[in-house]
């Protein structure tokens, strides 16, 4: 059983996955408030993880070839079906710039021209925070990826039919990996201060694409862990064994604790220098979202730490598994920490300037005030616009329609790469490194 | 290897490192106890080969980094807070994240060198220390299989030797 036959059974549930998506998302968008801000950042939430999944699998396979990592190859069919993802995900990605476009959402501040007139940061940001460059950003760079993408999988499957001794395919897979893997680890810098850390338009940090990056390649890892798991567990993958999962799981351990080193860096150069349009993002967080924003970091850094610690941990379905879910779960958690508080401020700032006529003592103070005053001053909107609701679940917290939609992209991202899977061999036959694949032994 | 425990030696070199585990299994399979086994750098396999059970000594470095991580940060809770509290721009006594640096090297010396230090100890090494060897080569191009002729007969590890291809055979005492 070397080509994975996507049976009914597992179309059945996951459509059912999907469906719960769809619902919750419908769900979300009829009970939300005039600019549907729980319904499009949930949408921008779940797109931006899944699209950077992708992206950090199509990173990770090309510095593989890259690298002539041989260990990879009876398991890079996943990474090459997580990497073809980014299809959908840039589909998604142009949805939300359409959604800038057409002023569709309130996602971020730049995108309200009259905001952006009277304020000369986001006048001075405006050459590059404008709806231009984050859909033709989108649309030219997640394109490039994806074309390129598409080559490395065409490349390969090409090699199982006609792979010979002369080895051409791998060779020019490694021509257009060389391309994509500076191209993609540049790029989606550039795109994550677009997608994400623009939510935050006055704010910003350096370390963010860095940050964003490591969370998204951790989930990665999680995510392939969880798909050998799977499809081990239906008989698949025979090749794969222990060590490989050992590496795996090696990599879950570092990443974690590289992300950790990144949020710890990010929060500390802030902390110390405590700049005020520095320590607004931190202070956002800290003050409105304790208990996530703790959990986050512990979670993140104590789970995998302690856990995957041992040599014997990685080696087990049981513990890896666990501690992948555990690190996808909170990973997930990380973007929503990274989105929801700034496109609560922004939501509750257009809300003040565009119908809160009616409330000018509330505008003062979201005028005169810090953004906690701007903060208290939505609240007060939320309590008496008839709109607003769900205003702590949702936001402060992921409620059940967060979850709801997140099984959904869950559903649709493995339904997507189970589709692509099912369409070619398991094992790449006439991979190069094949046989060393095979005998990968770590101990 | 302790020194002047009088040990009668007996032991063959092998040309390759494959041929040494082909040995070690076959010696597994007769039943002959090895002494030990020397190589000039680590042999892949060769620990589940001779049955070795895991090092303790990471569990050693853990120990000693949880102590480096103590010390560090209850080192410097009791200056900053107790015994000289000063206020460096503006934040508190206790300043947490300030001392996480600080506290993740101690954590990485501590183990580094708690580990470097037990590994010496127990293998007897040392600076000044004086350990005697079974043959120059070991640490060069052989690979070498030991017996105890407490253990194995002269006769019985000659044989072995032949059997498995050795291309040396010699005996010393330790």
């Amino acid at each position: 059983m070397n080509q994975y036959t996507f049976t009914s059974k597992h179309r059945l549930s996951l459509y059912i996955a999907m469906a719960v998506g769809l619902l919750s998302m419908i769900f979300t968008w009829l009970n939300d408030d005039v600019y549907h801000t729980r319904f499009w950042t949930n949408l921008l939430h779940n797109s931006v993880f899944f699209m950077m999944i992708a992206v950090m699998a199509a990173f990770f396979l090309t510095a593989s070839i890259l690298a002539y990592a041989g260990w990879v190859s009876t398991f890079k069919r996943i990474w090459e079906a997580y990497a073809l993802f980014m299809m959908v995900g840039l589909v998604l990605m142009l949805l939300i710039g359409l959604g800038v476009y057409f002023h569709w959402h309130h996602l971020y501040h730049w995108g309200d021209e009259a905001a952006v007139a009277e304020d000369s940061i986001l006048t001075g940001k405006s050459s590059f925070l404008n709806k231009n460059w984050y859909f033709f950003g989108t649309l030219i760079f997640g394109g490039a990826w994806v074309f390129l993408a598409t080559k490395l999988r065409n490349l390969s499957l090409d090699e199982d039919k006609h792979g010979g001794d002369s080895f051409s395919q791998h060779k020019s897979m490694r021509f257009y990996a060389a391309i994509l893997l500076p191209l993609i680890g540049f790029s989606s810098s550039a795109m994550i201060w677009q997608w994400i850390m623009s939510i935050d338009a006055h704010w910003y940090s350096t370390l963010f694409a860095w940050y964003s990056s490591a969370s998204a390649f951790v989930a990665m890892i999680a995510l392939t862990i969880l798909m050998i798991i799977f499809l081990k567990s239906n008989g698949y993958l025979k090749d794969v064994n222990e060590n490989h999962l050992h590496d795996l799981g090696k990599y879950l351990f570092a990443i974690s604790i590289f992300w950790t080193y990144l949020w710890f860096s990010q929060f500390m150069l802030i902390w110390y220098a405590n700049i005020g349009e520095e320590t607004i993002y931190f202070k956002e967080r800290y003050n409105n979202y304790p208990v996530l924003f703790f959990l986050n970091l512990a979670v993140n850094f104590l789970v995998p730490f302690f856990i995957l610690m041992r040599n014997d941990t990685k080696r087990k379905f049981g513990s890896l598994g666990i501690v992948a879910v555990v690190t996808l779960l909170s990973h997930w958690l990380d973007y929503f920490l990274m989105i929801k508080p700034g496109a609560l401020i922004t939501r509750n700032e257009a809300m003040l300037s565009h119908g809160g006529e009616t409330h000018t003592s509330v505008m003062e103070g979201a005028h005169t005030g810090t953004a906690e005053a701007a903060h208290g001053a939505g609240e007060a909107i939320a309590h008496t616009a008839e709109h607003v609701s769900h205003f702590v679940s949702g936001f402060t917290i992921p409620g059940l329609l967060e979850l709801g939609t997140f099984i959904g992209f869950l559903g649709l991202f493995f339904y997507f790469t189970l589709w692509t899977i099912s369409k070619a061999s398991l094992t790449p036959k006439n991979d190069p490194y094949l046989e060393e694949s095979l005998h990968h032994h770590v101990i | 290897m302790i020194q002047g425990s009088n040990k009668n030696i007996i032991f063959g070199l092998y040309n390759d490192e494959e041929d040494l585990l082909t040995a070690v299994r076959a010696a597994q399979k007769n039943h002959l106890e090895i002494y030990d086994v020397y190589s000039p750098f680590p042999v892949h396999g060769l620990d589940p080969a001779l049955k070795l059970e895991e090092s303790r000594l990471h569990q050693a470095g853990f120990i000693y980094g949880m102590l480096g991580t103590l010390t560090a940060f209850l080192g410097m809770t009791w200056v900053f807070v107790k015994d000289w509290p000063n206020i460096f721009g503006g934040k508190p006594y206790w300043s947490v994240p300030a001392f996480i640096p600080i506290t993740f090297e101690m954590t990485v010396l501590f183990s580094a060198i708690g580990m470097t230090v037990t590994f010496y100890i127990i293998n007897g090494l040392g600076p000044g220390v004086k350990n005697t060897y079974l043959h120059d080569r070991i640490t060069d191009d052989k690979f070498c299989i030991a017996f105890d002729t407490g253990d194995v007969s002269t006769g019985e590890a000659e044989a072995f030797f032949s059997t498995t291809g050795a291309s040396e055979v010699h005996s010393k005492t330790i």
